[in-house]
Order: C-alpha cells, then sequence, then structure tokens
C-alpha cells in the first residue's frame, strides 16, 4: 500500500484505536506488568504524535521518485516514534498528564511498545486489506 | 542547402503514450506548455506551434527560426532551460541530427529531408494487428448484423425475428481477457450467480493472450513478469501475495533460504533489496484456479464480436459471429468493455522496410513470434540491431545473452534516439538511470496505483492528465541484478554495445541484411550498421481508432475520445454517453488510458477499474449485487483461500 495523507491518519487511527487499544488491555489492566493507566496514555500520545508524523512522511514521500513508503520504512519510523516517547518520558523525565516521568518504566514499555506496533504492523499488511477491498487502492482511506 | 523557408523535420518518441511524431514543419517554430502563450507571429511569419505537455516545460519555452540558412535555437527564459546534445543552451545554431532536451521530450532535429522513416505514411497505419488466434475463416458477410442494426437502438423483438439465437443476461463482459476475469470474478464475489453472466471473447483462457504476448516478448512460465507482489489477478484482497505463496511454497520443499530471500524483498523493496516480481507461470495456474472456482466456463461464450447497439427497452444487444456462419446475439443491461490492446506500435521505418522487401524473418517485433531469430544465432551467430530501450528490450538482451552461452559470435547492437545521462524530473524527484536505461520497478511511479499519485490524476483535469502522463510516464526498465550485469558484461567483453541516432532509412543490403542508416547526434555524417536482424521493442498501441469494434461503435454514438485517443471514462470507468435508462457500460483496460488512472493496463489496474465500475453499479441497485465490505469481505475471502464457490 502506497499512503496518501489522509488514509494515514485513518489508517493509524482505527489500528491505534482497534489492534492497539486491544493489545494494551493485558498491560494496562496489570496481566503483564505492573499495569496502570499510563500504558493507555503512552499509547494515546503515540497517537497524537503520531498524526503529526504522517504529515513529515508525506513530505519525505515527495522525494522518492515512486512517492511510495516501503515496509522497511514503516520500521525504520516505528524505531523513531519509540525513540521520541523513549526521549520524552526517560532522558528528559517530562512529566504529562497520565505519565508521570518518575514512574515510567523502560524496560515495561519497550515490550508494551513491540506488541503493540508488531500488532498494528500485522494487521495493516493482512487484515485492513481483508476488511477494505478499497483501502489499498486508496492510499490507506478505510472510509 | 536549406533555404530560409524549407520546412524541417522533428522526431521523438511521446513520453505519455510512447507514440512516435514526426512532424514536417516549417519555422519559425515555437515550442512550449501552452498553445495560446505561444506567438501566432514572428517577424511576420506564421509561427507553427507545438504544444509538449509537462510540468518541466514552460508556457513558451522555445524558439527555433531560420537565421542566414542556418536554424537558430533561442530558449524563452524557460525556467528548466532547453539541452542541446546534452549541454545547456539558450542562444545556439543548430545542425542536423541535433537533439533537443526540453523537460521528458527529446526532439531529434531532421533538417535535410534525406530522410525516409516511413514518415509519409501517417502514425495510425505504423501498427501491426495482434494476430487472432482463430483467424476469421469465412469472409465477413454484409448480412451480419442484420441491417437495423444500422439505427441508433435496435428492437428486442426484432432480434428474436433473426431466428439467430438470443441470450438475456443482466452482466456482459466483452473482451474475455484479463480485464473481464477480474470484473466477472468481482461480480461473482458480490453475489453475482454464473446464471446471470456471460463473457464473449476468442479464447476460453482469460490470460490465453497475455501469455502470448508473454512467450513471444521471451517471458516463459519460469521467468518473472514486471508485477508486484500484490498484484493478483485471483485474488482481490491482493492478501497473500504471490511472494507469500511463493515462500510458503518453497517452505514446504524446505527451501528455507529462498523463503528468507522473498519475505525479505517485500519487506525491503524496492530500496534496500530488489523488486519482487512473480513467475508467470505461478500467475495463470493462480488463475486457472480462480477460474474454475467462479465458473468462468459456463459464464465464457466463444464468438468475435461484431457490433454492440443499445436496445429501445434500456439495455444493449451484442452482435456475435460462432464462426462457419454462425451468428447469436446477447442482450444485457450491463456492459463491460475490456478488449486490450489491438496493436504491436511498430517502428515506421522498420514497417517500410517490411513492406518494401516483404521479408518478416530479419526484421521483427518483439511482441512477434519471433523464436527462429535465436535459433538462427545460436546456429550461426550475427549481429542483432535491437530498437528501443524499456523492459522488453532489457528481456530480449537476457535472451541475447542466453542464446550467447551456446554460440558466442553473436553480437548486440542497442540503437536509442540519444544518450540519457538523468532521468525524467517530477517536483523533488528524480528517476535513477543506469547505462542509458532509466530504471523504475513498474512501468509507472508507484503511487500511481493507489497513492498520492493516484489521486492527483483522477483529480486533474483532461489537459493536466496528459501533462501528469508525460512527466510520469516514458520508457524505463526494472532495476534487476541480472540485468545490470549482463549490460556490464556486455559492454567490457565487447560483444554489447550502445550507439545513438536517428535512423534516416533502413535497406536491404547485397545478401538480404537489414542495413540501417543513422544520422549520429550533433555529427552531420552518417553512419551505416549492418545486421543480420532488427527487433523492435517499442512497444503496443492502444487507440481506439486501430480497433475496428470500437472504432465503429464511437462512430456510431458519436461518443468523445480523450486526448490520448482512447474511450472518454468517468472516474467510476462509465462511458456515459452510452447510458440507456437503467443501462451503463464502463470499460477497462489499455482503451482508457489517458482517463482517471494511469496504470489502466496492469493487473491491478484492472482490479481497480472492475473496483470502481461494480461499486457504481452497487450504488445504482444492480441486481444480485452487495458491496463486499467488512465481514462479507472476510467471508469471501475465507471461501477464497478454501477454494469454495463464492
Amino acid at each position: 500500500m502506497t499512503p496518501t495523507l489522509l488514509g494515514r491518519w485513518q489508517t493509524r487511527i482505527l489500528l491505534f484505536l482497534t489492534v492497539g487499544l486491544l493489545l494494551t488491555l493485558p498491560f494496562g489492566l496489570g496481566w503483564i506488568g505492573p499495569g496502570g493507566t499510563a500504558f493507555f496514555a503512552i499509547l494515546f500520545y503515540l497517537l497524537g504524535l503520531g498524526l503529526g508524523w504522517d504529515v513529515l512522511y508525506i513530505y519525505l514521500q515527495k522525494f522518492r521518485w515512486d512517492q511510495d513508503w516501503p515496509a522497511a520504512y514503516q520500521w525504520l519510523a516505528a524505531l523513531w516514534e519509540g525513540l521520541v516517547i523513549v526521549l520524552l518520558f526517560e532522558a528528559m523525565a517530562i512529566s504529562l498528564p497520565g505519565v508521570d516521568a518518575e514512574a515510567f518504566q523502560l524496560g515495561w514499555f519497550l515490550l508494551h511498545y513491540m506488541v503493540v506496533w508488531v500488532g498494528i504492523f500485522l494487521a495493516s499488511q493482512s487484515l485492513m486489506r481483508l476488511l477494505f477491498l478499497h483501502w489499498r487502492f486508496r492510499g490507506g482511506q478505510w472510509l | 542547402m536549406a533555404t530560409s523557408s524549407a520546412p524541417i523535420r522533428l522526431s521523438w518518441q511521446d513520453p505519455s503514450t510512447g507514440e512516435q511524431r514526426l512532424p514536417h514543419l516549417s519555422p519559425p517554430i515555437a515550442l512550449g506548455r501552452e498553445f495560446t502563450h505561444m506567438p501566432v507571429d514572428w517577424q511576420g511569419q506564421r509561427v507553427s506551434r507545438i504544444v509538449l505537455n509537462s510540468g518541466q516545460v514552460s508556457r513558451f519555452h522555445a524558439l527555433l527560426t531560420w537565421e542566414n540558412d542556418q536554424l537558430r535555437l533561442q530558449d524563452q527564459n524557460s525556467s528548466n532551460g532547453t539541452q542541446v546534445n546534452g549541454g545547456r543552451q539558450t542562444d545556439c545554431l543548430l545542425n542536423h541530427g541535433d537533439v533537443l532536451e526540453i523537460g521528458p521530450y527529446r526532439i531529434t532535429l531532421l533538417l535535410r529531408d534525406d530522410t525516409d522513416l516511413g514518415a509519409n505514411r501517417v502514425r495510425g497505419d505504423s501498427v501491426i494487428l495482434i494476430a487472432d488466434p482463430i483467424p476469421e475463416v469465412a469472409p465477413v458477410t454484409s448480412a451480419f448484423p442484420p441491417p437495423f442494426f444500422q439505427s441508433r437502438q435496435v428492437n428486442i423483438q426484432a432480434l428474436y425475428a433473426t431466428q439467430y439465437p438470443v441470450e438475456e443476461v443482466d452482466y456482459g463482459a466483452l473482451g474475455a481477457g484479463l480485464g473481464s476475469f477480474v470484473w466477472v470474478d468481482l461480480l461473482r464475489l458480490c453475489g453475482v450467480s454464473p446464471q446471470q453472466v456471460r463473457v464473449i471473447g476468442l479464447e476460453a483462457q482469460p490470460y490465453a493472450r497475455y501469455q502470448r504476448l508473454c512467450l513471444n516478448s521471451q517471458i516463459p512460465a519460469h521467468e518473472r513478469l514486471r508485477s508486484n507482489s500484490d498484484s493478483c489477478p485471483d485474488n482481490i484482497w491482493g492478501w497473500p501475495g504471490y511472494a507469500l505463496r511463493e515462500a510458503w511454497h518453497d517452505f514446504t520443499q524446505g527451501q528455507l533460504r529462498s523463503v528468507g530471500y522473498r519475505l525479505w524483498q517485500v519487506f525491503a523493496e524496492p530500496t534496500f533489496a530488489e523488486t519482487y516480481t512473480p513467475k508467470s507461470g505461478r500467475v495463470f495456474a493462480s488463475i486457472d484456479r480462480e477460474a474454475t472456482r467462479i465458473g468462468w466456463p459456463q459464464m465464457y461464450r466463444f464468438g468475435r464480436i461484431r457490433a454492440i447497439r443499445q436496445t429501445d427497452d434500456g439495455r444493449y444487444a451484442i452482435a456475435y459471429a460462432l464462426g462457419r456462419g454462425q451468428y447469436a446475439f446477447l442482450v444485457a443491461r450491463y456492459i463491460h468493455l475490456a478488449t486490450g490492446y489491438p496493436a504491436i506500435q511498430f517502428l515506421p521505418d522498420l514497417q517500410d522496410y517490411r513492406e518494401r522487401t516483404q521479408d518478416f524473418q530479419v526484421v521483427v517485433n518483439a511482441y512477434e513470434a519471433h523464436d527462429h531469430v535465436y535459433q538462427a544465432l545460436e546456429r550461426q551467430g550475427g549481429t542483432v540491431l535491437i530498437r528501443g530501450r524499456g523492459i522488453v528490450a532489457s528481456r530480449i538482451l537476457q535472451r541475447l545473452y542466453e542464446a550467447r552461452q551456446r554460440n558466442p559470435n553473436i553480437a548486440v547492437l542497442h540503437l536509442m534516439r540519444s544518450p540519457k545521462p538523468k532521468g525524467n524530473q517530477f517536483q523533488y524527484a528524480r528517476r535513477a538511470v543506469s547505462n542509458h536505461f532509466e530504471l523504475q520497478p513498474f512501468n509507472w511511479p508507484k503511487a500511481c496505483w493507489g497513492g498520492t499519485l493516484r489521486s492527483q490524476l483522477e483529480q486533474a483535469g483532461p489537459e493536466e492528465r496528459m501533462r501528469l502522463l508525460a512527466d510520469w510516464g516514458g520508457t524505463t526498465t526494472a532495476d534487476r541484478g541480472d540485468w545490470q550485469r549482463i549490460v556490464q558484461a556486455g559492454l567490457d567483453e565487447g560483444w554489447y554495445q550502445v550507439g545513438f541516432g536517428t535512423v534516416t532509412r533502413v535497406e536491404p543490403d547485397a545478401q538480404g541484411c537489414p542495413l540501417t542508416f543513422i544520422q549520429e547526434m550533433g555529427l552531420k555524417g552518417e553512419i551505416k550498421l549492418e545486421a543480420n536482424f532488427i527487433i523492435d521493442a517499442t512497444g503496443l498501441d492502444g487507440k481506439v481508432k486501430t480497433n475496428p469494434l470500437l472504432d465503429e461503435l464511437v462512430t456510431h454514438y458519436n461518443l468523445p475520445l480523450n486526448l490520448a485517443g482512447r474511450l472518454a471514462v468517468t472516474n467510476d470507468f462509465e462511458l456515459v454517453e452510452m447510458r440507456n435508462h437503467k443501462g451503463r457500460m464502463y470499460a477497462a483496460g489499455a482503451i482508457t488510458f489517458g482517463g482517471p488512472y494511469a496504470a489502466v493496463d496492469s493487473f491491478l489496474g484492472l482490479q481497480y477499474a472492475a473496483l470502481c465500475a461494480v461499486n457504481s453499479l452497487a450504488q445504482g441497485r444492480a441486481p444480485q449485487l452487495r458491496s463486499l465490505h467488512g465481514w462479507h469481505s472476510l467471508a469471501q475471502w475465507c471461501k477464497w483461500a478454501r477454494n469454495q464457490t463464492p
């Protein structure tokens, strides 16, 4: 799938609020790790920041002749997006509503982020196509 | 020597359609993007205005005039400049054979009219019609279709009165090739029963013609197509793609290295790995499976379509011949036209050579059956001249490389019009170039299928569409490691040479071999190239006028053509001028090029057109049709996976 900006936003919102939320549940409820609402809050920060990153990615796409976004770039973008969260809460120790930087546990964040990200990536590579026929022809727009 | 009023000839290949242009013009000649921005008169002389439709071309880009018996170029302060033989020029004198580069256009100037070029022929006849698999034996009689087909609308009772068989269904697919297959497949997934669908064409297998063109252009079952992993004509979801299926197959065979490589390819392509492409044999096998699943054989009718007419009850009547003097009619409310490329494009000078010499063996087109060339070369060696630098040329070169393994006395001359130091530019990006080949994984930039470029083209007006197509188009080949290695080895070992210039004429020598006369770029001399064979690898022609059936339809209903000379369709791929009460007619494939979508002739492009058309039918509440969304789509996919009838 070669994304457009609207497609990126729609796909990101849908997958974070379904697959992302579902995979955050075990972390938030304490089945895995210490639990707490911070996992949900981080998910929403990832989503919010991500909507901004999408604008940057679409701009970068214009520098590629094919104006595409290889799967490998999705992973590089994921590394970057995760790194920003780590910088924010761990390195710069900034507390934001819902996330107390003092209580931020890097190890559990990394595990949570990895699980959510891999889940979203796999769903975007398979389930989205099966549920929404037009999705891949409209740059990721499912609505 | 030319005098101050002598006409000159400009020669270029249109970057959007690939057509050869050879206008004969008298300077002053203005070149630019917009007709109205170029001067009508220059120093009291009428100006010939040539529109070069590209975003890289300024509105009034350059002017060519005679000055003291010399042709002078003046760049009109254009944003992207004018290159002459590779160097930027603002004001200079030009010579016979010079090449002007303006945006994606590469224009050769022919000042002396010693050029033959087959230039007197209108471009339209510089094609060869793709031969039918079953030649029509009986002469085309004027008795069929019957005289009442001359009217605008035909009466159903009149059809029955002819005593010929009449079938009435909801959906009719005309062509029976891959375009028809993809549309019918989607109809079946959306709930339409096979009883309500009829497909008319000349070959029972939907990929038969495509496969023949592949085989002719040297892509047998084990070679790979230029197509994406998730462009699957047998699977509208594109999942699992051919890469995943091939990886699974290799896994069951225990070839784990290959599994890893295929997965890495689809993950990292095209930046960190060579783009995955499926083997043609696998694609055809997957279509066979899907054709059986959806009941294609029950829906298919052999026939040569003679005419398409509206009926007076809001439907369409198709008159077709079954051969041996048998005829029939099909009546349907919804029609899908996908007749494919009618013809193979042929370089005019080569077409001329064949007509003059009646020798169809030494000068061939890559899309014709021409295995005898490789057999002869493998037997006795020789020299081959290749014309054209697209993907077909790459594959032909690979085939010649294989022939050289059997007989090293084979040399290849690759003739190109001009060097290609850099690729097309669009906005911030430039297409990559290697050894004068422009590189691109597929025949259009990838975002044309579903990304930013798709929506940009869809929203553009007719003129802007042609401009975008010129900027994104042009002849390209895939960046395949084996091809790069072959070209490099050939250059190093000397058996492969690249030459630049414009062919002035091709003539037989005393031995009956074709001699190509070339005007070299920037030099005043003419050189001769001797070859045992010439292979034209320039492409296919999709003009509506080349197809007698479509030409008749367009004339009869006075249908508009788009600026590329193809059927004008809406963004839903509908031919609105053919609307007939509830009746609707749609089109797909090469015959719709120049419209809302660039990659119309690709697997994924056919699926896109089918989706648009079926969506529009569902909105119009066509019978039995249910939109394929959400769980319904997932349920249909499960049936596909289990190979159950939809």
